[in-house]
């Protein structure tokens, strides 16, 4: 699911990225400046996927449990900054406002947008830890084997979890929401070969 | 390998400030998880729910607060790599207290001074892997990665 070919805030290098494509040979101008840097660049296996060397014991790519400090600092960071417009778009609203001091209004927006955005963005936090939990713990339990259905099923296990304590009915649809979204994301991800199969 | 698995400097913010949430969220789960439990009214049930209650309204609040903590030290550390172009154990001592100095500026600067020595106290006893790791291989590639 998570492909690492796909360049985005969670997974920052590819080799589709432009600025990691730097030529191994040494190019029209490297006739010129060093005998040693002409030869024959078919030599080279250029094309094709990137090689890289790889430190020992490594893994080639980045697993679910490596990414998942990432994915939940993003979460908490996209949290924050959206209670934090939440929180603005309240204040502006606030009708009672407009006629204080402006150090009681600049308090007063503060307190919005602190509280809203910290509010906000633990639970944005807390959601992407359980999504991380469940999906380590499946990928651990499964073999260490990675595919769609570890994402499908963390995300709708989240949903339950996240709305355990709310009845059995916002439990149900907490698990709905999780995996709705889970399958809109791998729609949206993966558009070119989801409808293939 | 400490080295090769980190993420390099300004996502590291982002990947440290979800590992402090993680760490504090779940150590906070089970910290106020067995508080909830002892200060609960009499009865299994009532301990129970006394505990679920905990977690769900401090865990969160503890995860928080640690990933505050977690991204504002690595913003700071990140922009000393950046400002003094190498990576020794003194810029996390420095970002420690920084950060432990920041975080507490509402308190005044008693409690700035204080949290500021801890924090650097704390950074200095267990430094991090980056600290511990044999000079860099860094003129090998001729990495020129932060200038």
């Amino acid at each position: 699911m998570d492909d690492n070919s796909k360049k985005g805030i969670f997974a920052p290098y590819s080799y589709s990225d432009p600025s990691m494509n730097v030529p191994v040979t040494a190019g029209p101008a490297g006739r010129i400046i060093s005998p040693y840097m002409n030869f024959d660049p078919s030599y080279l296996q250029t094309g094709g996927e990137s090689q890289f060397i790889y430190p020992e014991g490594a893994n080639k790519n980045r697993g679910r449990f490596e990414k998942s400090f990432s994915q939940i600092g993003g979460a908490i960071i996209a949290g924050g900054a959206l209670g934090g417009l939440f929180g603005l778009k309240t204040a502006f609203n606030d009708k009672t406002l407009k006629n204080q001091a402006f150090r009681i209004q600049k308090t007063m927006i503060l307190n919005y947008v602190t509280k809203r955005g910290a509010s906000t963005a633990q639970s944005f936090g807390v959601i992407a830890l359980m999504y991380s939990l469940f999906g380590v713990g499946l990928w651990f339990v499964r073999n260490y084997q990675e595919d769609e259905l570890n994402t499908f099923v963390a995300a709708g296990a989240t949903g339950l979890l996240y709305k355990s304590s709310a009845g059995w009915k916002k439990c149900l649809r907490g698990g709905g929401v999780g995996l709705g979204l889970a399958l809109a994301y791998y729609l949206y991800m993966y558009r070119e070969n989801a409808f293939k199969m | 390998m400490e080295e090769y698995s980190r993420d390099p400097c300004p996502y590291r913010i982002i990947d440290d400030c979800g590992g402090a949430f993680s760490m504090g969220a779940i150590g906070g789960s089970l910290f106020h998880g067995i508080k909830g439990f002892k200060s609960a009214p009499k009865g299994f049930s009532r301990k129970l729910y006394g505990s679920l209650s905990g977690i769900k309204e401090r865990a969160p609040i503890v995860g928080g607060n640690f990933a505050v903590w977690g991204g504002v030290f690595s913003t700071i550390d990140c922009s000393l790599v950046y400002m003094r172009k190498k990576e020794d154990p003194w810029n996390s001592i420095i970002s420690g207290a920084a950060t432990g100095a920041i975080l507490s500026i509402r308190n005044g600067y008693a409690a700035m001074v204080g949290s500021a020595v801890m924090a650097k106290q704390f950074m200095m006893e267990e430094p991090p892997p980056s600290a511990q790791a044999p000079p860099s291989t860094d003129s090998l590639f001729g990495s020129k990665l932060y200038q």
